[in-house]
């Protein structure tokens, strides 16, 4: 063993760094995800046949491929197809956006379904519309009740955003790659990188247990 | 007025509606009663809509409740309805389930709205509950809150569906007591339920339905004391 974290102190402040590239790259992700996710899964629930067989269609696909494929994808094939030159960011927020959309859509899908159907009849029998009552009485329920399985979702992405150091976004995988191979020792910045997602993935579950804490005052 | 005509309901082949005809009078407390499974609950359900009609026509005032054209959620805006599980939206506080659909639905300013929910609180009796959570609530309490939500869009007619029957025993006559003050206040209801000493002190009419069909309709002391038919009859023998 001949481990020296003294020679990598002068790096680590560029690896942190990447911490701010990770945050807007998940967070601009998961904003599409939910986004996307939630339109999908009442499409699912809905009754127009079109669009609930377009959303089934939607996660099959994305869920049915790998991950670093849809990527590589949209960051290669995107200027041979449109002549777009997108940006490895941009590749990377799209398919990552894209890809938990599926799994984001059938997370709420399942909420939606969990909610008494008392609930739709008794919106309904007070006059008030589709919009208003998905948006203020049928939807708050459900996110009360996947909001566990929603931060799974939230975690998964900010761990899985690593693979986007593969198109050469300089997140903090990428950044941690880059010192080691400078120095060819790769265990101690790995590990440095691997601190600091497990860190954000603690705060992450911070954040949920607050809002979850938040929205059980109805209990 | 609601008026029912020739209705038939069907849930696949199965009927559970056939050809009922009746007219709910402005002002009038009818109590629909028979056996379960007799089709009441759809009866009623068919009277907003929740249900939709296989065959027949449902007038409310000069309105065909069951053509395609109509506006239904207006419609069910002059129509309230009481359920037998409350549905109380649980994540609003008692006073936001009662100035939601005021506000949402006819648009009335926070202020009047609240104003009016504190009102109907009053009259129900749960002033003090106003802050609180549905789930903080007793069953009855649920119910006099969901009557207050329903009155609060200042419906013409207010529909019940077995409003006591989830409700412990004890808690049971909190709520009639609070359909009778409506009763009297002159508020038209529909009301499906079990309790038969309600329906004969509180209704004006009663409807007695078995197997899907109006098969009794009068008074309630002309139903309850002279019976004219035999399954009405059998009926009556086994509740009272």
């Amino acid at each position: 063993m001949n481990l020296d974290f003294g020679q990598f102190v002068p790096n680590i402040p560029y690896i942190l760094q990447g911490i701010l590239v990770t945050l807007k790259f998940v967070s601009v992700s998961a904003i599409v995800g939910f986004a996307l996710g939630t339109i999908l899964a009442l499409f699912k629930i809905g009754r127009v046949k079109v669009l609930s067989w377009l959303a089934d269609a939607y996660t099959s696909v994305f869920r049915g491929t790998p991950l670093i494929l849809q990527l590589l994808l949209f960051y290669h094939a995107t200027p041979q197809l449109t002549g777009y030159d997108i940006s490895a960011f941009e590749a990377g927020v799209l398919s990552f956006g894209l890809n938990s959309a599926a799994y984001i859509s059938e997370i709420i899908r399942a909420g939606i379904r969990a909610v008494d159907t008392g609930q739709n009849e008794a919106a309904a029998a007070l006059g008030i519309p589709y919009r208003p009552m998905m948006k203020d009485i049928i939807l708050p329920q459900a996110m009360k009740n996947i909001l566990p399985a929603l931060m799974n979702e939230f975690i998964t992405l900010t761990k899985e955003s690593a693979i986007v150091s593969v198109i050469g976004v300089f997140d903090i995988m990428r950044r941690s790659q880059i010192v080691a191979a400078e120095k060819f020792k790769y265990f101690e910045p790995l590990l440095i990188a691997g601190i600091i997602y497990y860190v954000l993935v603690m705060m992450l579950t911070l954040v949920g247990k607050l809002v979850e804490r938040r929205m059980s005052r109805s209990d | 007025m609601i008026k029912v005509e020739n209705l038939h309901k069907k849930f696949g082949k199965n009927e559970v509606l056939s050809g009922i005809h009746t007219t709910i009078q402005k002002g009038e407390v009818v109590a629909i009663v028979g056996p379960s499974g007799s089709g009441k609950s759809t009866l009623l359900r068919c009277m907003n809509q929740l249900e939709h009609v296989s065959s027949g026509t449902i007038w409310v005032n000069d309105k065909k409740l069951t053509d395609s054209s109509t506006n239904i959620m207006q419609l069910r805006q002059s129509i309230g309805m009481v359920f037998q599980h409350f549905h109380l939206f649980p994540h609003k506080t008692v006073l936001e389930n009662l100035i939601y659909a005021p506000m949402k639905v006819k648009g009335l300013k926070r202020q009047i709205a609240e104003k009016k929910a504190k009102e109907l609180l009053e009259q129900v009796g749960l002033s003090i509950k106003a802050n609180e959570y549905p789930k903080r609530l007793s069953g009855g309490q649920k119910q006099r809150v969901a009557i207050a939500r329903a009155l609060a869009m200042e419906p013409e007619y207010m529909l019940f569906d077995e409003p006591t029957s989830a409700l412990d025993p004890e808690m049971v006559n909190e709520v009639l007591d609070v359909m009778k003050d409506l009763g009297n206040s002159g508020m038209t209801m529909v009301i499906v339920t079990h309790e038969m000493a309600f329906a004969r002190e509180a209704a004006d009419r009663i409807l007695f339905l078995d197997g899907g069909k109006l098969v009794e309709e009068s008074e309630p002391s002309a139903f309850f004391n002279n019976p004219q038919t035999d399954r009405a009859k059998a009926f009556l023998n086994k509740v009272l």
